[in-house]
């Protein structure tokens, strides 16, 4: 969790620095790309709090997530349906599922420990 | 305690991608992304159009004060007298604006008279007579058409001038006139006429479903004298500017 806000940092940093634009008609892709990123991101949090990490699959979904999110809102566009709405549901809600399972594993690590203590002192 | 390392750096590198598009898109300043149809794509091209010709307008006006403004220059560098001139010059094109002086130039004159035959044309007797929202259609027509001065029986139409149904007759400026009315317009004369004759227009409605005499003729050289009444303010004031 650490390394992933540290590196988010980074990255912001250095996209402040880079003078890097692109034409506002992708914009709406790319950022149906950036949820399928993040949501990539917590899901590998959560596979690696599970102890199911696996690196090959992370990158894939990291990219593979990102491009269908983008074409498919690209198709959409050209059909004239909204259909990056599929996306953006999609990965969303994985996104909240994602932190939802974050935050039990670490909530219960904790209250196990403190369990633990409590009868180790008693 | 390997395994954790290596994740680690792997998510180091991803965060640092996803920190890196997530700047790249805010840099952008995307607003909204409303869907954009054909219409709002035509309506858009439509006030784009009109702000274009709003511009020319200005620019044109300015280059018209402009060369106002050289000439006041010009005239002040040059003696006191013809500054007279030029305000003097300034009062008459005002009169003319406010329609205070006679004017003259190619119009049309339209008579209008009430159906003079005994038999009755008109469902009732009173479509056969000319009425004051005769007189007010025809003259909109006119002013669509793009007249410039109007009289009704010697009486310059005004901005303020009223013109309003007296029974048998019709009062403008305060005066009451009787048939036959005499409409006269300066403007271009072929528009004037087709505003007063062309199917649809007020004036074609009564001369053919009413039987309302209207006749008009489009002339070289026609005569509107000025407003010879008295006008004065009594609510409205005038704002000066730069207040």
């Amino acid at each position: 969790m650490l390394f992933a806000l540290l590196g988010i940092l980074i990255g912001v940093v250095v996209g402040l620095i880079l003078p890097i634009t692109y034409s506002p008609t992708y914009a709406l892709y790319i950022s149906v790309a950036i949820l399928a990123c993040l949501d990539s991101v917590f899901g590998g949090v959560r596979a690696n709090l599970e102890n199911t990490f696996d690196t090959r699959i992370f990158i894939s979904g990291f990219f593979g997530n990102a491009i269908l999110a983008a074409f498919l809102a690209y198709i959409g566009d050209r059909l004239g349906v909204p259909l990056y709405y599929a996306a953006i549901f999609a990965f969303g809600g994985r996104l909240f599922d994602n932190f939802a399972s974050i935050r039990r594993i670490l909530l219960f690590k904790r209250g196990a420990r403190k369990k633990k203590e409590e009868i180790k002192e008693e | 305690m390997k395994k954790i390392s290596k994740f680690n750096s792997i998510l180091f590198v991803f965060s640092i991608l996803l920190g890196f598009l997530i700047v790249t898109q805010m840099k952008q300043n995307v607003e909204s992304y409303n869907l954009v149809t054909l219409k709002s794509i035509q309506v858009t091209k439509n006030e784009i159009n009109n702000a274009h010709d709003e511009i020319k307008e200005m620019k044109s006006l300015i280059e018209i004060k402009k060369g106002e403004l050289k000439k006041i220059e010009k005239i002040k560098g040059n003696s006191n007298e013809n500054i007279h001139d030029v305000l003097i010059e300034g009062v008459e094109e005002t009169k003319a604006i406010a329609g205070l002086t006679d004017m003259e130039g190619p119009g049309i004159v339209i008579k209008m008279q009430d159906n003079q035959d005994t038999e009755i044309k008109g469902v009732e007797i009173s479509d056969d007579v000319i009425h004051d929202m005769d007189i007010l259609m025809i003259l909109n027509d006119l002013r669509v058409a793009g007249a410039e001065a109007i009289s009704i029986n010697g009486q310059r139409v005004m901005p303020m001038s009223e013109i309003k149904c007296g029974g048998p007759i019709v009062k403008i400026n305060g005066k009451s006139l009787g048939t036959p009315f005499i409409i006269k317009a300066i403007g271009d004369p072929k528009l004037l006429y087709a505003a007063v004759n062309a199917p649809g227009t007020h004036g074609y409605e009564i001369k053919n479903f009413n039987k309302i005499n209207v006749k008009s003729n489009m002339e070289d050289n026609v005569f509107i004298p000025g407003y010879s009444g008295r006008f004065k303010f009594k609510h409205a004031k005038p704002i000066k500017e730069g207040d």
